[in-house]
């Protein structure tokens, strides 16, 4: 088993989802303006709140569009209002409320959207287009959590920083519970998780998973590959990734989303700029996603999509090959 | 409940004033939404300088009454009103869509004293209104304000003024929005009697007559169906705009949002201009206008 860095503690695969609640009771105990903007899809720790203080439960049914403008407006009268939905619907759908009634005043919106090439909905609802649809959006900050334990601290980071948050809640397989309770998050900085002086694989959100898994396989064949979570996509840390760059000279990227304007693209820019290194992108090639069955023995559309632990590992091995033959080795 | 004539004389009078504060405007933009512009100037000048809650020297007064303008591009009508107000230098008044200017394009927030929504793509600020008004409502039920005579009326809840109310101007145009009608249904279902929105019904959009490029009649029918008290006035009428205000405010505890129908003309008062039903105009276009305006009201 690899040698991971502090705050780093692999446990089982755990459903992200109980963290929501769990991260939303924390924020309501914490601040006392949050509003729960509803759009007829749910809501983390509803039940608080019709419990104690129903008054902030406020439901538009199935209209994003005005979801999104009702939240800034109450924004503007001192409220925090989170939104919830799919991406598609919550960014996709009101990508221009988003732009004109909320970023360009920078009113204190947190939108949270459950996306991510997985499941059994199809093309609408698996959604890959999220991050980079986002990206482009001033004024906004963009948090991908990698586990259970991140996911709880990242919902209470983001109502303590006053402005827009969209936070990208991942449909996937459940990840690994990878870091301890005392795991210091902060918006904005990446955590290496494990070093290694071969290559370096940047991953967020699920894809964590399949990096711890992957360096293991790397690991039999004598690489030591290190590991870089990259919650925050956007601001992105800078600073961590030409680190990484200067250090092992083979980037790979992995994201459960469009490789086109995610943090493929991100890091790339980065790397580009700053420090040349050998990058592989791992993420959804240009193309929709589609209904696929999760099994115990097999993932359709993991597989579909080529993004195992292996199908990592396969491209972290060309990273190296690519650093060495542009001659960029450290 | 009546006002005298000399009120409605003067509010008229003010009218004038902020009419050739927009031709001053137009002297140095050479552009501008005139059309809708001339026909929101009775409202605007009725809810800023008759009805309206405001402090002079706070523009952010948070007793304030809010004016979401969601035909944002009509923002022409709003910056004449400030300087008048005292929120900006008169100055201000010759630099709409400068480099760096409180006039931008189209209204927004940060850049402008006395601007409450950053507006410019329609539909959207009605939805923003019904969230500021939800705010009052989701404080009053937090903290519900105490009867006056408990040992009398222990049941009632007692109805006090809002501490603010929310006053939003659509367009006839930006009613084809979906949007709009989001905002309608959420507005009846809170009962967001603390909420009043002003239609201008001019009857044209940039393409034509609105009844042709998508028919919106019978409005009033359309607001009352999702819960909404419903008036009619002559948008141009300084007497009915105020008696309509006051009256609407006056019907706060009802549970109904407002919603007043102004039938209005574009381009109002510049024969040029409502000749054409002009929507947007530049150069000569606004030209024209103006000394057609200024050769009419002096």
């Amino acid at each position: 088993m690899a040698k991971f860095n502090k705050y780093v503690e692999i446990g089982e695969p755990t459903m992200v989802a109980s963290a929501l609640n769990n991260g939303m009771l924390k924020v309501v105990e914490k601040h006392d303006n949050v509003v729960a903007v509803l759009a007829d899809m749910g809501f983390p720790a509803v039940d608080w709140f019709k419990k104690n203080a129903p008054e902030r439960i406020v439901e538009c049914g199935v209209a994003e569009a005005n979801a999104a403008v009702v939240a800034a407006g109450l924004a503007a009268e001192g409220f925090m209002p989170f939104t919830t939905s799919f991406v598609f619907a919550l960014i996709g759908r009101a990508y221009n409320q988003i732009r004109q009634s909320i970023l360009v005043d920078r009113f204190n919106v947190k939108m949270m959207g459950r996306e991510g090439a997985w499941g059994e909905t199809g093309i609408s609802h698996n959604h890959v287009e999220g991050l980079a649809m986002t990206r482009v959006m001033p004024n906004l900050v963009i948090l991908n959590a990698a586990d259970v334990v991140e996911a709880e601290k990242a919902l209470v980071a983001m109502a303590d920083y006053y402005g827009p948050v969209f936070y990208r809640q991942e449909m996937s397989p459940a990840p690994l519970k990878i870091f301890t309770e005392d795991y210091p998050f902060e918006i904005g900085k990446a955590y290496a998780i494990k070093d290694g002086k071969d290559a370096t694989i940047i991953a967020t959100g699920y894809m964590v998973t399949e990096a711890i898994r992957a360096v293991d396989i790397l690991e039999k064949d004598g690489l030591d590959v290190g590991i870089i979570n990259m919650s925050t996509i956007k601001p992105l840390d800078e600073e961590a990734v030409i680190k990484a760059a200067q250090e092992t000279g083979a980037i790979v990227t992995a994201e459960n989303g469009s490789i086109i304007g995610g943090l493929g693209e991100a890091v790339g820019t980065v790397i580009a700029e700053n420090m040349p290194a050998a990058l592989v992108r791992v993420g959804i090639e240009d193309e929709f996603s589609q209904s696929g069955q999760i099994t115990p023995e097999k993932d359709e559309l993991m597989e579909h999509f080529a993004l195992s632990a292996q199908d990592l590992a396969v491209s972290v091995r060309e990273s190296i090959v690519r650093r060495d033959s542009f001659n960029l080795k450290r | 409940m009546a006002h005298d004539e000399k009120l409605i004389t003067e509010h008229e009078a003010k009218a004038n004033v902020v009419r050739h504060n927009i031709f001053r405007i137009f002297d140095s933009s050479l552009g501008g939404h005139c059309g809708g512009t001339m026909s929101i100037l009775e409202i605007v000048t009725a809810l800023y300088f008759h009805h309206l809650k405001l402090d002079p020297n706070d523009y952010d007064w948070p007793e304030r009454d809010r004016v979401v303008l969601s035909k944002a591009h009509c923002c022409e009508a709003i910056y004449a009103v400030l300087p008048e107000i005292g929120y900006v230098p008169e100055e201000a008044l010759d630099t709409y869509y400068c480099y760096r200017s409180p006039f931008q394009g189209h209204a927004d927030r940060w850049c402008t004293p006395g601007i409450d929504y950053s507006g410019g793509s329609l539909g959207q600020g009605l939805s923003f209104a019904v969230g500021m008004a939800m705010a009052e409502k989701i404080k009053i039920a937090a903290n519900p304000p105490e009867s006056p005579f408990p040992q009398f009326l222990p049941r009632l809840t007692p109805i006090y003024n809002p501490v603010y109310r929310t006053y939003c101007i659509v367009g006839d145009g930006e009613c084809h929005e979906g949007q709009i009608w989001e905002a309608a249904m959420f507005a009846g279902k809170y009962k967001l009697d603390n909420l009043v929105t002003i239609v201008d019904y001019n009857k044209f959009s940039l393409d034509g007559p609105t009844e042709e490029i998508m028919p919106l009649a019978p409005l009033d029918e359309k607001w009352r169906a999702f819960g909404w008290w419903v008036k009619e006035i002559d948008g141009h009428n300084m007497r009915e705009i105020v008696d309509t205000l006051d009256l609407a405010s006056n019907l706060y505890g009802d549970g109904k949002p407002k919603c007043i129908i102004a039938h209005t003309v574009k381009g109002k008062g510049i024969p040029v201009w409502e000749e054409t039903h002009s929507h947007l105009a530049r150069g000569e276009g606004i030209t024209m206008g103006v000394k057609e305006g200024r050769e009419i009201y002096g």
